[in-house]
């Protein structure tokens, strides 16, 4: 569980990690968003939009259920 | 701090500052409530209050420059909308609450006054709204 208690959890650290150490402010500046909306997502303060969502798996070149999972 | 969030604490600090020497001065009785001088006194805030928004906006521009020139992004907006709404619902009973001082046998000028208090409050508001949901990311 996220620490806002949302049942979505994402990896959005580790592919960042995986993709040459990238920055939030680099994956930020790729969707189209600020570095502190990319942290808020990647620290599961806020949920993104299908859109962003979408956006930042393929940033990734992965799917969406690759970067983010429900948990129950 | 993101663009989005300094401008949050310039609305904040500058609407503070200008909206307080002006009531701090009436409440203190260092002009007339019902005078020419209060006229003066607000046109001077209002005239600060721009003057000091701009300047520090484009310092505060200047500083995160990516920021300040991007669009807001979709969580930007959802605090943004957030904030909004809570303002309008304190305005709205800030704005009812004006017939306690008009039932109370305030002049028009008073009235006024209490009602541009209920405009600065719920500004003061969305701007405490903002900086409290930028800070805990949503």
């Amino acid at each position: 569980m996220t620490p806002k208690g949302l049942p979505i959890v994402n990896q959005i650290r580790r592919l960042r990690f995986e993709h040459g150490e990238m920055t939030q402010s680099e994956l930020a500046e790729k969707i189209g968003m600020t570095r502190q909306t990319v942290a808020a997502i990647e620290a599961g303060k806020y949920s993104p939009s299908l859109e962003a969502a979408f956006r930042i798996a393929h940033v990734f070149g992965a799917g969406l259920d690759a970067v983010f999972q429900w948990e129950e | 701090m993101s663009f989005r969030e300094k401008s949050a604490w310039i609305t904040l600090l500058t609407v503070l500052a200008c909206f307080g020497v002006y009531y701090g001065s009436i409440v203190t009785g260092r002009v007339s409530a019902r005078g020419f001088d209060t006229l003066h006194l607000l046109a001077l805030c209002v005239v600060g209050l721009v003057a000091l928004q701009v300047t520090l906006t484009v310092i505060a521009a200047v500083t995160t420059p990516k920021d300040g020139r991007a669009p807001r992004d979709e969580r930007e907006k959802l605090i943004q909308w957030r904030s909004h709404t809570i303002g309008y619902y304190v305005l709205v009973v800030l704005v009812l609450g004006l017939f306690i001082p008009g039932h109370l046998g305030h002049t028009v000028i008073d009235m006024m006054n209490f009602a541009l208090l209920d405009v600065v409050l719920a500004t003061l508001v969305v701007a405490v709204a903002q900086i409290v949901m930028f800070r805990r990311g949503a």
